[in-house]
């Protein structure tokens, strides 16, 4: 518990440096965020627009298919939320500022997947969670139904974790973060719709080796009952296992470390 | 135009120089299109389907189009116009014997021969896997007005994303802000990157057409096709002209002021 509260205040203040850095570059990050919420607006507007002209979109009605756009969003965002750091990673592998973070009393992984929380993102989380209760609601979803969807989410999460962990391994064996972080992006974004829409291999792809259908149209179908028990029990097997594959990824990754530059 | 050619020739090396850097870029292309391929494949499942003036072909054609149009109109060097202001770069090319704007359009067109190698390659990758239905134009008058009209996207492409970076002289922290929202959000969008803009409503298609967006990609396209033609191309590709006039005056003058306010700040 001492622990926890220590690593809590660590992270409140990184993430309080880091709001303040957004704030000295705070007319770019104004139209950072007015473009990630057209961007948003656009998509929606997309899906409605579209679900009006085909009525259902493999099967799934109008407000089903927003509310899997809405889920993919909130785990998306979410995990931005607390992982922007990853994206300032490569700098200190690459002048070895690292050496800094390693030297500390500290765990190196947390400083270097939660080091600072992102504002933008946190502004749009509210709204977004709004609109998932109002559109999940008008699903009619049973007790049962929402706790499984509760919980797919926090697994989405899980593996969120996981993909980030192994994107900053990845960074300090071979330098390379940005494309690797937004090659995960581009992968997950495939969730933005339910991912029955895709053909095999690539669903079976997304399902088993890329879980984009775990960490996002597995919580959306959850709340429309379409998941039961097991599934979810075999879902959190799966997060636990590439959790710990990405911790000794991680232990790997470290022994790696050149501190070249420094 | 022999300096021009050396600009190109260096250019196109410095593009392998980051090989990896390009390939990612090109492997993003490829994920959102098949997003888009896999989506209206769905929408299409039924075969005679008709829907927003599209059959299961014209929609494939118009994703693979995308693919083809965006490699050449959105792939630019000139996004790095607005970090060579703020780190005082510009100093360097303001003393070279070279004309600006024609050094980064010459810069663009190593990128988008380059881009649009991989993407012909990567539509030769996708085809035999997808096995998508396409359509095929052989109206040569179409196709006439896809060339009319592609040449214009490019170069009101170039128009908005200098104009664009060009805020970098009065605010060096904005330009990424700033490149984001008018470049990946607005242009994207509302060019028709995602979807075709007529799924849109009536209304909203209308007041579109009135700004330069979707005339870098969804009009080439539906040109293509041959959704428009006659009349309602040649209006197209004149308000498209008007675009590119407008913006190219305005760009000179927003570089002209900018220059007045340049500091060279970090040189």
């Amino acid at each position: 518990m001492k622990t926890a509260i220590k690593y809590f205040k660590v992270w409140w203040m990184m993430s309080r440096n880091s709001f303040m850095q957004m704030f000295a570059q705070r007319f770019g990050a104004i139209f950072l965020l007015i473009g990630k919420v057209l961007r948003f607006i656009f998509y929606l507007s997309f899906i409605y627009f579209l679900l009006k002209g085909t009525e259902t979109l493999a099967g799934y009605n109008i407000n089903q298919t927003i509310f899997f756009f809405l889920t993919f969003s909130l785990v998306d965002v979410v995990s931005q939320f607390f992982f922007r750091e990853v994206y300032r990673f490569r700098p200190m592998i690459v002048t070895g500022s690292f050496d800094l973070v390693l030297a500390k009393p500290i765990s190196p992984l947390f400083r270097s997947l939660m080091g600072g929380a992102d504002i933008l993102d946190l502004i749009t989380i509210p709204p977004l969670i709004i609109a998932v209760y109002l559109i999940g609601s008008s699903l009619h979803p049973s007790g049962v139904e929402t706790v499984y969807f509760l919980l797919l989410f926090v697994n989405g999460l899980l593996i969120a974790t996981a993909f980030h962990i192994a994107v900053i391994s990845l960074g300090i064996i071979t330098l390379e973060i940005d494309h690797t972080v937004m090659i995960y992006r581009d992968l997950t974004s495939l969730g933005r719709f339910p991912v029955d829409i895709y053909r095999e291999p690539l669903r079976g792809f997304l399902t088993f080796l890329v879980p984009v259908g775990i960490m996002m149209t597995l919580p959306a179908k959850a709340l429309m009952g379409l998941v039961n028990l097991q599934a979810v029990v075999l879902s959190f097997t799966l997060s636990f296992v590439l959790i710990f594959l990405s911790l000794k990824f991680w232990n790997f990754a470290l022994t790696k470390y050149s501190s070249a530059s420094s | 135009m022999r300096k021009y050619l050396n600009v190109f020739k260096i250019s196109f090396a410095q593009e392998f120089a980051y090989r990896l850097n390009f390939i990612m870029w090109r492997v993003r292309n490829v994920l959102q299109i098949l997003v888009l391929f896999f989506l209206w494949t769905t929408v299409f499942s039924d075969q005679g389907r008709v829907i927003f003036g599209y059959d299961k072909a014209k929609i494939l054609t118009y994703v693979f189009g995308v693919l083809i149009v965006r490699a050449l109109v959105f792939s630019a060097r000139a996004v790095d116009v607005a970090g060579e202001i703020s780190k005082g770069d510009l100093t360097i090319l303001l003393l070279k014997p070279i004309n600006y704007f024609r050094y980064w359009l010459t810069r663009d067109f190593s990128s988008k021969v380059l881009n649009l190698g991989f993407a012909v390659v990567e539509i030769a990758i996708l085809f035999p896997l997808l096995k998508p239905a396409i359509f095929l134009q052989t109206n040569g008058y179409s196709l006439l007005g896809f060339a009319i009209s592609l040449t214009i996207a490019v170069l009101l492409f170039f128009t908005i994303l200098m104009a664009t970076n060009f805020v970098a002289f009065w605010a060096p922290q904005v330009g990424w802000g700033a490149q984001f929202f008018v470049i990946v959000v607005m242009s994207d969008f509302l060019a028709g990157s995602l979807f075709p803009l007529d799924i849109l409503p009536a209304v909203v298609q209308k007041v579109l057409l009135f700004t330069p967006f979707p005339y870098l990609i969804f009009f080439p396209i539906q040109v293509y096709l041959g959704k428009l033609t006659g009349m309602a191309m040649w209006s197209g590709i004149a308000i498209s002209l008007f675009w590119l006039a407008v913006l190219s005056i305005l760009t000179n003058k927003i570089w002209r002021r900018g220059l007045l306010v340049y500091r060279a700040e970090g040189r």
